[in-house]
């Protein structure tokens, strides 16, 4: 999900901030609106056209694919446009304070609640319940949950995605290492990470920033016993299972990663692709740029995530995306219209054919599986055996950022990890309780 | 009679026409930065709801919490920082490279191109390329100098990594308007100095510096102004992941962070009214302390 080159945030806010003195105060409403939608090239009517809006660039070739499909069967044009992960956001948020918006696009479990209860969304409940052709029990129930609001629907699910580890095939050739067969404990994972750690800093075994969290330690956390959110919707941080994991977590930090200012700097996936780490733990939605990479696609394969030695569960988060409409699209047929299109049995299954994402309809990841014999991913696919859907609340980046902020400070050694879990569980029930 | 009537229809003639002329940019002025600066002022005082409704009014809470905040006046720290770097070496080096290259000399277009360079590339262009020159592992610097130096991870100096950035994307700039201002200088205050037999250096502090002060005094203001605004190169180059991001984040970083990232537009607006005050405060004291040493002639 994370995307590093901004460009087109800096756009906007390059704009925002050489203008005079109050350009940049005063663009917080409407003017960043203005600027966005000029950047962006989206409005609500592009001659007609469907403009839909995603941020992941390696998801467009397949996607176009299917859009062109969605024009020749129904003459309904389109016009896909890709905006990076950061500045997606920031445009939305200002089409919907009052700007355009994009007829059709991305939702996402960080955002999804804030943006039904709005309605900033168009409500498809009444399309839904009168269609042919869906079959919403094929998709999961967590993610059918993620896009419903007081029993309304505002997106159909578009995909789903796990996490598994990547590693590379030369570094545990080298060290004498057998291929990790997704029987590994965390512990056992912990010491062949520590082995494949070269002292002199030109090799390490692990990699995480704090900001990969779905994708690294919060699997870690779940699997451990531990929580982000408890049954009660609280911070699961003062749970002393998630305060112990995040301690181990801690120790792989130190004894197995290169320092946090070498993975802030260049990041995880550069490092992995360049030959520094052995292993990453990374999303599923990163493969298509992980086959693009000519390293990776030489020298790393996939594994399951490590278990926990005494329950023997190995837990992966999960998510999907789901793709909805926005409330004030001139267009609502033909957006709901797009919407049934992606989430119909055969274009999720070309979806995943295409190798775009694994599908979030039951059954047809396979074929994403086969889409390519660089990798074996099918502990992706077997990693959905079981999950935890990423945590999320009514707000949830409102905690979200602050959390990551806070593990900053044991990353860099500036304060202990158990420390950090106090201040966060204490950050997390504020935020959290400001949301009612 | 006749003539008096005639003068005043001219005169009326030329006040509409005046009028009509800044029209456009009166009109862009107010809706785009005066508008929105009261705008700005006015939502500073509210608890603003998602997609700006249900907005409540808090009073000075906003202000109240700022006051508090240690991450604010770290950001004034840090954008004072900036500016104190970036401002004067743009501003030195750039009069230094103008009046070497405001003489007959072969390929003088060519440097003057050279040096505007940076100007024309997107601000997002020249971030990444220096963020890949700063890297700790792979970037040229460290490579080049055998070094092992955290440019832009280092709290102690990731700032002033970004001003040397900063100072690279301006000096061209700069540099043409002194250049300028250096074709208004007339040539024979030069000739009676050489005749006088004052050197290059004397002519240069007794009569270019001098003459050029309001060209000096007008690009300080606008570059002051423009350090303190300073957002893009921080956003470009610091990963949110990155441990001097703390040390280096400007206001307006931190602006763009509540308002845009966090969604509490109320208390950005906050921020960026005090980093209002703040500019206001410097410009009155440079305004008063042009008086010393511009000379207007």
């Amino acid at each position: 999900m994370k995307r590093h080159n901004k460009f087109l945030a800096l756009g906007l806010c390059a704009a925002l901030a050489t203008t005079t003195l109050a350009g940049c105060g005063g663009s917080a409403g409407g003017g960043g609106g203005d600027s966005a939608g000029g950047n962006g090239g989206g409005g609500g009517d592009a001659g007609g056209k469907l403009t839909v809006a995603i941020w992941d660039n390696g998801q467009q070739p397949g996607l176009q694919e299917i859009l062109n499909d969605f024009t020749a069967a129904t003459g309904i044009e389109t016009q896909l446009q890709v905006i990076e992960w950061n500045s997606y956001w920031t445009l939305l948020e200002a089409g919907a304070s009052g700007g355009d918006m994009p007829d059709v696009f991305w939702m996402h479990s960080n955002e999804a609640v804030r943006y039904m209860s709005n309605g900033i969304l168009l409500d498809i409940t009444d399309k839904v319940n009168a269609s042919e052709t869906l079959e919403l029990d094929k998709f999961p129930e967590d993610l059918k949950n993620m896009y419903t609001y007081d029993g309304r629907i505002y997106a159909l699910p578009k995909d789903i995605d796990t996490v598994a580890i990547w590693y590379n095939k030369d570094m545990f050739d080298a060290a004498g290492i057998p291929y990790p067969d997704g029987s590994w404990t965390w512990d056992e994972f912990y010491d062949i990470a520590k082995q494949l750690t070269k002292d002199d800093g030109s090799q390490y075994g692990f990699c995480a920033n704090p900001s990969n969290e779905q994708d690294t330690w919060m699997n870690t956390v779940y699997t451990l016993g531990g929580c982000v959110l408890n049954e009660e919707g609280k911070s699961g941080f003062d749970d002393p299972k998630t305060v112990a994991a995040m301690e181990f977590f801690d120790k792989l930090v130190k004894e197995t990663m290169p320092p946090a200012s070498t993975m802030s700097e260049t990041g995880t996936d550069v490092l992995f692709g360049s030959g520094k780490i052995a292993m990453i733990s990374q999303g599923s939605w990163m493969v298509a740029a992980f086959k693009d990479n000519e390293y990776i696609a030489a020298h790393a394969d996939v594994a399951r995530l490590p278990k926990d030695p005494e329950t023997g569960r190995s837990i992966s988060l999960y998510n999907g995306l789901g793709w909805s409409a926005s409330a004030g699209t001139k267009n609502p047929e033909g957006a709901y219209k797009l919407i049934e299109w992606f989430a119909s049995k055969d274009m999720q299954q070309k979806q995943a054919e295409l190798g775009v994402t694994m599908a979030a309809y039951e059954g047809v990841s396979d074929q994403w599986v086969s889409n390519t014999d660089l990798f074996n991913l099918q502990p992706y696919l077997d990693a959905m055996d079981d999950v935890v859907f990423r945590p999320a609340t009514k707000s949830t980046l409102a905690w979200w950022n602050p959390m990551v902020e806070e593990l900053k400070k044991p990353w860099n050694g500036e304060e202990d990890m158990a420390t950090a879990c106090a201040n966060i569980t204490q950050i997390m029930n504020e935020k959290i309780a400001e949301e009612n | 009679m006749s003539t008096i009537k005639k003068g005043t229809s001219r005169e009326r003639n030329e006040f509409m026409w005046g009028w009509l002329f800044i029209l456009p940019t009166m009109i862009g002025l107010i809706i785009l930065n005066i508008i929105p600066i009261f705008q700005t002022i006015w939502q500073s005082f509210f608890k603003t709801g998602d997609f700006g409704r249900g907005n409540i009014f808090i009073g000075a809470e906003n202000y109240i919490r700022l006051f508090g905040d240690a991450e604010v006046w770290q950001s004034v720290l840090n954008t004072f920082k900036y500016a104190i770097v970036e401002v004067p070496f743009s501003i030195a080096l750039s009069l230094v490279l103008a009046v070497l290259l405001n003489r007959k000399m072969k390929g003088v277009s060519t440097y003057r191109t050279i040096f505007f360079l940076p100007m024309v590339a997107a601000p997002a262009a020249v971030a990444m390329v220096w963020r890949w020159l700063f890297n700790t592992e792979f970037g040229l610097l460290n490579h080049v100098f055998h070094a092992d130096i955290q440019w832009i991870s280092d709290p102690r100096i990731a700032v002033f990594s970004i001003a040397v950035i900063g100072i690279w994307s301006i000096i061209g700039y700069n540099m043409v308007l002194f250049l300028a201002g250096l074709q208004e200088i007339p040539r024979d205050y030069y000739e009676a100095a050489d005749i006088d037999g004052a050197n290059g250096i004397e002519q240069f502090f007794n009569i270019t510096v001098p003459l050029l002060s309001p060209t000096i005094f007008f690009v300080s203001i606008t570059r002051i102004i423009g350090g303190l605004q300073v957002f893009d190169l921080i956003f470009m180059v610091m990963d949110k992941n990155n441990p001097a991001l703390y040390k280096t984040q400007s206001i307006v970083y931190l602006f763009y962070q509540n308002s845009f990232v966090e969604n509490n537009k109320g208390y950005g607006s906050t921020i960026v009214v005090l980093l209002i005050a703040i500019i206001m405060v410097i410009t009155v004291f440079q305004m008063i302390a042009q008086k010393k040493w511009v000379y207007y002639n």
